[in-house]
């Protein structure tokens, strides 16, 4: 009994928590825009304008829902839904701190440590096109169709590259779980160096995070919303609530690709060159790693807010050409590489 | 009767057949998804998360997404497959070709209950490192060969999408 009450703890207390981070991401990214522009952004309802999601909210709730005539309601309607169900159930594997120790029991900060790991990411990530397919495709829409076919080509193309690098990453620690990998990364590397994963996989970290982007359809690689060719791609005649399932659906994927990438190449919940563990009581050590963690998780949170509001965005051709004709080559050279020096030292 | 069978089995049979029968292209595309999420079900049920996680990331999260795009590059919305539904010789041709592989299906299981005898799995079957043990020891052969295959196919490709080689 006690172990199905810690798991619906877990599952329902890390669900809400990464929804209030999507919630608050709106904000920073409203406000990052700001700052970048130099400008106030939002700042009117509450202090600094923190109220402004829960505007935003009330106005997508009670928006009138209109459906165009033309469309094909049923997957017109199912298309949001299918987008957003991948993004709410994707963080289930991804760890937010090391372990907690309550009442003689050991729970591990993580939903489920599956054997598959980061394979269940990439398999969930897969079905979120699925949403957008539908989106474009039911709307009968000339824009809403180019937008999911770009959307389609794009984060097919994507897959590739951002599998080609996780399996570098498999190389290394010989594992898919994502708190083995974590657990792996304390202590130095080289003597001198933190032990993580940026450090073994310089060449990969750049493959995940660039492939991370154009899986998570964010700036440079926003083709499917490209606002001056396509209006808003995929969700261009959708209002009211189904558009803010598509638009908060993008902002928990990218809190669950920034756990990602801080379990995978930035050392979890681990500091460099100091193992607090060791000090900590059990439960101070739990609160603490994590809020490490999202310390890091923040950090790459607003790497995607700060790239979206500095760079321009690629020409489709670009896109498809850095993805086929750049990533994948240096991918498979990464593996090449990571395969030959574990050959040579083990 | 065991109930997570019967519900994703019944499942997987019911999108099945609305696979076929769908009027529209992309609906009855979203008819093979359920298929193939239900069936990873069943593979979860039976401790084979590898299997169930590429049966969703191989087949609905590549090979259906091809089949989608084409239907998006070749059709429009709204759009009917009534005219090639009609089509007597592909009615023809369809029931011909889902009569063999009943056949097929028929004579596999009865050829493999008369030769092979059940192995119980290894211990910690289904874990990742143990499929990649089993995959360079025991089967390195079948392993190889769809390797060689693969890379026939990769050749097949890149000989048809080049106009002058």
């Amino acid at each position: 009994m006690d172990d199905w009450l810690i798991a619906i703890i877990k599952v329902v207390g890390i669900w809400v928590w990464v929804l209030l981070i999507a919630v608050v991401m709106t904000w920073v990214e409203r406000r990052g825009a700001g700052l970048i522009q130099d400008r106030p952004g939002p700042n009117r309802a509450g202090p600094w304008g923190l109220f402004q999601p829960l505007a935003d909210g009330i106005k997508l709730f009670t928006k009138e829902e209109i459906i165009p005539t033309k469309a094909q309601k049923f997957l017109y309607i199912i298309g949001p839904a299918l987008f957003s169900l991948p993004a709410f159930s994707a963080y289930a594997v991804v760890p937010f701190g090391d372990k907690i120790i309550l009442g003689g029991k050991e729970i591990i900060l993580q939903v489920s440590d599956v054997n598959i790991g980061f394979l269940y990411i990439l398999a969930i990530g897969s079905m979120a096109v699925y949403g957008v397919i539908l989106g474009g495709w039911g709307s009968t829409n000339k824009y809403s169709i180019l937008g999911g076919l770009r959307s389609t080509a794009q984060m097919v193309s994507y897959e590739v590259p951002l599998g080609l690098a996780l399996l570098a990453v498999v190389f290394v620690y010989g594992t898919f779980s994502l708190r083995d990998i974590s657990l792996a990364q304390q202590g130095t590397f080289l003597g001198f160096l933190p032990n993580w994963g940026i450090f073994k996989q310089p060449l990969g970290f750049i493959l995940f995070i660039v492939a991370a982007y154009a899986e998570a359809n964010r700036v440079p690689f926003d083709l499917p919303e490209a606002e001056s060719e396509i209006v808003s791609g995929y969700h261009t005649e959708y209002g009211s609530m189904r558009l803010g399932l598509y638009l908060f659906g993008e902002y928990v994927n990218l809190v669950t690709i920034s756990g990602t990438i801080v379990a995978l190449y930035f050392g979890s919940w681990h500091l460099p060159y100091i193992d607090l563990g060791a000090y900590l009581g059990p439960i101070s050590w739990g609160i603490v790693s994590f809020c490490i963690f999202f310390l890091k998780v923040a950090f790459f949170l607003w790497l995607f807010v700060w790239v979206r509001w500095t760079l321009p965005r690629f020409r489709y051709d670009q896109v498809m050409g850095l993805g086929w004709r750049g990533l994948i080559p240096l991918a498979l050279f990464n593996i090449f590489i990571t395969a030959l020096f574990i050959q040579l030292t083990v | 009767m065991d109930l997570y069978f019967w519900v994703f089995a019944s499942m997987s049979v019911l999108a099945g057949l609305f696979t076929v029968a769908a009027k529209d292209a992309l609906p009855s595309a979203m008819g093979l998804l359920t298929v193939f999420i239900a069936l990873a079900s069943l593979y979860l049920h039976l401790h084979a998360p590898l299997i169930a996680i590429f049966q969703v990331a191989i087949y609905a999260g590549a090979i259906l997404i091809l089949v989608v795009f084409v239907i998006m590059l070749l059709m429009t919305p709204g759009e009917r497959m009534g005219v090639i539904q009609a089509n007597a010789s592909y009615r023809g041709l369809g029931v011909l070709l889902g009569l063999c592989l009943i056949g097929l299906i028929a004579v596999g299981t009865k050829g493999v209950s008369d030769i092979v005898s059940m192995k119980a799995p290894p211990e910690g079957f289904g874990n990742p490192s143990i499929f990649g043990d089993l995959f360079f020891s025991n089967f390195l052969l079948h392993f190889e060969v769809v390797s060689v295959l693969l890379l026939v196919a990769l050749i097949g490709g890149i000989y048809l999408c080049k106009k002058r080689l």
